[in-house]
């Protein structure tokens, strides 16, 4: 795509095909601050200071939960609507009984704080990227609702930027462990034999949005609610933070979203990846197939295993084994400390380690709901380069591995 | 159908059903692998980018532009760099379409555009990985506007060349700018040493570390100095 020699990402952006990732400079992911001789991450017996990044709907409830904690102490809130900006800073006071909570418009205001230790993100999802980014540069530990990213490239960068900051990420898709727990222990436990493949079910991807002029309310920063979208006029159902995934709300929209594909698809391919154990891969193939005339995809990852996406008379979940044969039992994966998987950010911000959707969790699992969708859209087969974080052989679908930015927006 | 989507752009205001679009959409799949269909609808949509249609139309027109465009779009897309309005959308073609021509005409469109603009042509170039944009970027570095100050930094980050290297030690760090060119030292400096230039990697982390960094580069550049070997 550049007129050079090298890939698209420049230089050496990518993640690899394997464990491999966590060594990109020889190193592991997160190192504890004494082996580097600062002290930038609280002492584990310290109070983790936080503040939140986009606080109503699913902010609203995950700022409740760090409240909840008695290792955080929080004091910022940040929204670009006054009236979430108000309730959530409302919510801090009442339960520190004082005024000390600070309430920003602009994120990099709090970023800027020297006194904060980790954010919590829950802003739309194109905003997702460059906000991780700037928290990682800024020396910050993050905490974001999925799905993570909107596009290939960004996972590819957010890996980069927690690698060179040395940065804890996790994501925040509570159902992986906790709704999928029985498939997965009996995955992990040896029930089916070894696995051959898991079916998703999850719809629609997000469509075009063209809604008509609204006036902007008084409420709102529309400028700063699109940020590094393409420019819009405010439409209230444009900028709806409800679930729907079929129109109404931004997460049906595709300069915001992925739509169901991302949406439910963070949980049900995060649960799918967990339950067959490929979490620390991502995919080569993603073919293309139609049954019933109906079309569904088998996305192939390089250690055999199948993921198929909404094969017909499957199932969600529904996982194909190899009954007769033996597996051997692994224990499964538990989140640190108390309070379910923001518990578990906590206390991985206080002893570095690696949380349960860390960052590469998150974006393995981000690079299934993407390149499904690249396919969908593009009506055929595509190869995926895990190490090169691009399509191979073709040019045009290596032309969704991202979005492009408004000013000044990047990453 | 494909007419009569065409067509429909004319009066593709904000408001109107996407869905009048679709054939678009829909062409764009089933023209993959066919030369002549794939020319007739890029000349279409060239011919509707360069029409009195609507803003959303032509939107719309560099969102397909950014899938099929080939060097036959960039004259039309180019000459939108500077219009406030649609500046961004035709970047949103044009850092996607392969081959010289769309890396020329952002290198010129940088030395041209003013505004908030100009960042993001500054982005474009970097993420394209363009080489040739390397002394303009520098010059760049210095712009007044403290978006394109950036956004030149981290673009010469992006292009990660020994130039790009250059440009960015030798540049005077301002305090709104110092992150961001750090950001890209570093950047640059994680291409040494996966490359095996130990050395060279360890004097970009020094250079880092020499300019009273923020502690996010510190531990950052410490890092990466104890990868070097210390």
């Amino acid at each position: 795509m550049p007129s050079t020699d090298k890939t698209h990402f420049s230089r050496r952006r990518f993640l690899r095909n394997t464990g491999a990732a966590a060594t990109v400079l020889g190193f592991p992911t997160i190192i504890p601050s004494s082996a580097l001789g600062n002290a930038d991450v609280p002492a584990p017996s310290g109070r983790v200071v936080i503040g939140g990044i986009g606080i109503g709907n699913m902010g609203r409830g995950d700022q409740g939960a760090f409240l909840g904690n008695k290792d955080v102490q929080y004091v910022a809130v940040c929204d670009v609507r006054k009236r979430h900006r108000e309730e959530a800073k409302e919510k801090v006071n009442a339960r520190y009984k004082n005024n000390d909570c600070a309430a920003h418009v602009d994120f990099r205001e709090m970023l800027a704080r020297p006194d904060i230790d980790a954010v919590h993100i829950a802003t739309p999802d194109h905003w997702h990227a460059v906000q991780i980014i700037e928290a990682f540069r800024a020396g910050k530990d993050v905490f974001c609702q999925k799905p993570e990213t909107r596009t290939l490239r960004e996972g590819a960068l957010m890996v980069e930027a927690a690698k060179r900051y040395s940065r804890v990420f996790s994501g925040g898709s509570q159902r992986v462990l906790e709704d999928y727990r029985g498939i997965v222990e009996r995955c992990w436990r040896g029930d089916h034999g070894p696995i051959k493949s898991i079916n998703v079910e999850v719809w629609p991807p997000s469509q075009a949005c063209n809604l008509p002029p609204e006036p902007v309310p008084d409420d709102i920063d529309w400028e700063m609610w699109l940020g590094p979208a393409p420019w819009a006029p405010y439409n209230a159902k444009r900028c709806d933070g409800n679930f729907s995934t079929g129109g109404g709300s931004w997460r049906s929209y595709i300069d915001y979203s992925g739509g169901g594909m991302t949406d439910w698809g963070a949980h049900h391919f995060g649960g799918a990846t967990y339950a067959v154990d490929v979490r620390e891969l991502q995919p080569t193939d993603i073919i293309m197939q139609t049954e019933g005339g109906k079309k569904f995809l088998t996305i192939q990852y390089p250690n055999g295993i199948q993921i198929t996406h909404n094969k017909p008379g499957r199932g969600n979940m529904n996982v194909e084994g190899t009954p007769g044969e033996k597996k051997e039992p692994k224990q499964v994966p538990k989140y640190a400390g108390q309070g379910g998987i923001s518990g578990d950010f906590i206390e991985c911000v206080k002893t570095r380690a690696k949380p349960f959707r860390d960052i590469e969790s998150a974006v393995n699992t981000m690079v299934v709901c993407h390149v499904a969708t690249i396919a969908y859209a593009l009506g055929r087969s595509l190869k995926w380069d895990a190490a090169k974080q691009s399509f191979t052989g073709d040019e045009e679908a290596n032309r969704f591995l991202d979005t492009v930015r408004r000013a000044p927006w990047q990453i | 159908m494909l007419d009569k989507a065409i067509e429909a752009l004319k009066t593709y205001d904000w408001g109107v059903d996407p869905a009048v679009l679709k054939p678009i959409d829909e062409a764009i799949v089933t023209t993959h692998g066919n030369a002549a269909g794939r020319n007739d609808l890029e000349t279409r949509l060239i011919a509707a980018l360069q029409s009195e249609c609507p803003q959303a139309a032509k939107d719309a027109v560099c969102r397909s532009l950014r899938i099929i465009g080939t060097a036959a779009s960039v004259p039309a897309l180019s000459v939108l760099l500077a219009d406030e309005k649609l500046s961004h959308m035709a970047r949103y073609a044009l850092q996607n379409i392969p081959g010289p021509e769309a890396g020329k005409a952002l290198i010129e469109a940088l030395t041209k555009v003013v505004g908030k603009h100009k960042a993001g042509i500054a982005a474009s170039l970097g993420i394209r990985g363009e080489v040739a944009a390397t002394a303009s970027l520098q010059n760049t570095l210095a712009d007044s506007d403290t978006a394109t100050a950036r956004a030149a930094a981290y673009a010469l980050g992006g292009i990660g060349s020994p130039d790009a290297l250059k440009a960015l030690t030798a540049a005077t760090a301002r305090p709104e700018t110092k992150d961001a060119i750090a950001d890209s030292l570093l950047e640059c400096a994680e291409n040494l040493f996966a490359a095996g230039k130990k050395a060279e990697a360890k004097a970009a982390y020094a250079k880092c570390l020499s300019s009273n960094p923020s502690k996010a580069v510190k531990i950052a550049a410490d890092h990466g100095t104890a990868a070097c070997g210390g």
